[in-house]
């Protein structure tokens, strides 16, 4: 069960971090003018608070999460570079120089 | 979470808007007053400097309809009966008499009728006896959800004029 767990995507890429702010200040935008035009029409102050509430919440959910649509430009990594053998003998070495010194 | 901060901002543009779509408007509507008994007694006050004072009895009527008042920036009215009148020792006294807080949604038209002063009306003296001029006007400050308060006074008053001598031992 916890395989399942850690296999939960947790991050975004960058062009998809771009989307998500977009789109939750575009969301966030338009209640805001629909809740202005509502309110001021009944003179409720009140309407326009739960429209951008409502507003607040629809934007949570659809750029908190990371959806698969923020992942789809990842990253280009280049292939690791294989370790060679002449680095493992270097260190020892090095070691046993300074304990001459002394 | 930048959502949060976004969210803060538009919410306080829009609690400007708000504001400034009811900022300039006047908010004076016209309040009818009736009295129907006036009395007066000279009472010890023990609030004063001096052994008895004048203590004046009204009972009133109030109508108003408060509705165009009550806009989107508007969350509750504290409306207030004063007394003004002038005498030998004061040139100006006001007396607030009577007070009551209507919140939005609250019955908007107002019509009370026979209503005794909510609070004492004491003068700072002996003047109120023989007083040919009282004025009652009802006033009101708007509590609104952003913005200033502002004190309005409401278009018509009532002009009482009070008895030449006290009443004595009679209950109220």
């Amino acid at each position: 069960m916890l395989s399942a767990f850690k296999s939960i995507p947790t991050h975004m890429d960058y062009k998809g971090q771009k989307l998500a702010e977009q789109i939750f200040q575009g969301v966030i935008l338009l209640s805001a003018v629909i809740g202005f035009i509502y309110g001021f029409t009944i003179q409720q102050f009140g309407w326009t608070v739960y429209i951008m509430l409502a507003g607040f919440t629809i934007s949570c959910l659809l750029t908190l999460p990371p959806w698969p649509v923020y992942r789809k430009n990842p990253l280009n990594w280049q292939p690791a570079m294989p370790e060679t053998s002449g680095e493992n003998r270097d260190k020892p070495q090095e070691i046993q120089k300074k304990k001459k010194h002394k | 979470m930048c959502t949060n901060r976004h969210y803060n901002s538009v919410m306080a543009a829009l609690t400007f808007g708000c504001f400034i779509t009811t900022a300039f408007k006047d908010r004076s509507i016209p309040v009818d007053i009736h009295v129907s008994k006036v009395m007066i007694k000279n009472v010890d006050d023990f609030t004063g400097p001096r052994e008895r004072s004048d203590l004046g009895f009204v009972t009133f009527d109030i109508s108003a309809n408060l509705q165009p008042i009550f806009d989107w920036n508007v969350k509750e009215l504290f409306l207030y009966l004063t007394a003004e009148y002038s005498t030998k020792s004061n040139a100006l006294n006001q007396v607030v008499l009577w007070d009551k807080i209507v919140l939005r949604g609250d019955n908007t038209k107002l019509n009370l009728r026979d209503v005794k002063s909510k609070y004492f009306f004491f003068d700072d003296g002996n003047g109120l006896r023989s007083n040919k001029n009282i004025t009652l006007t009802l006033s009101w400050n708007v509590v609104p959800n952003a913005g200033i308060l502002p004190l309005v006074m409401g278009s018509g008053h009532k002009s009482l004029a009070f008895p030449e001598s006290y009443e004595t031992a009679k209950s109220y």
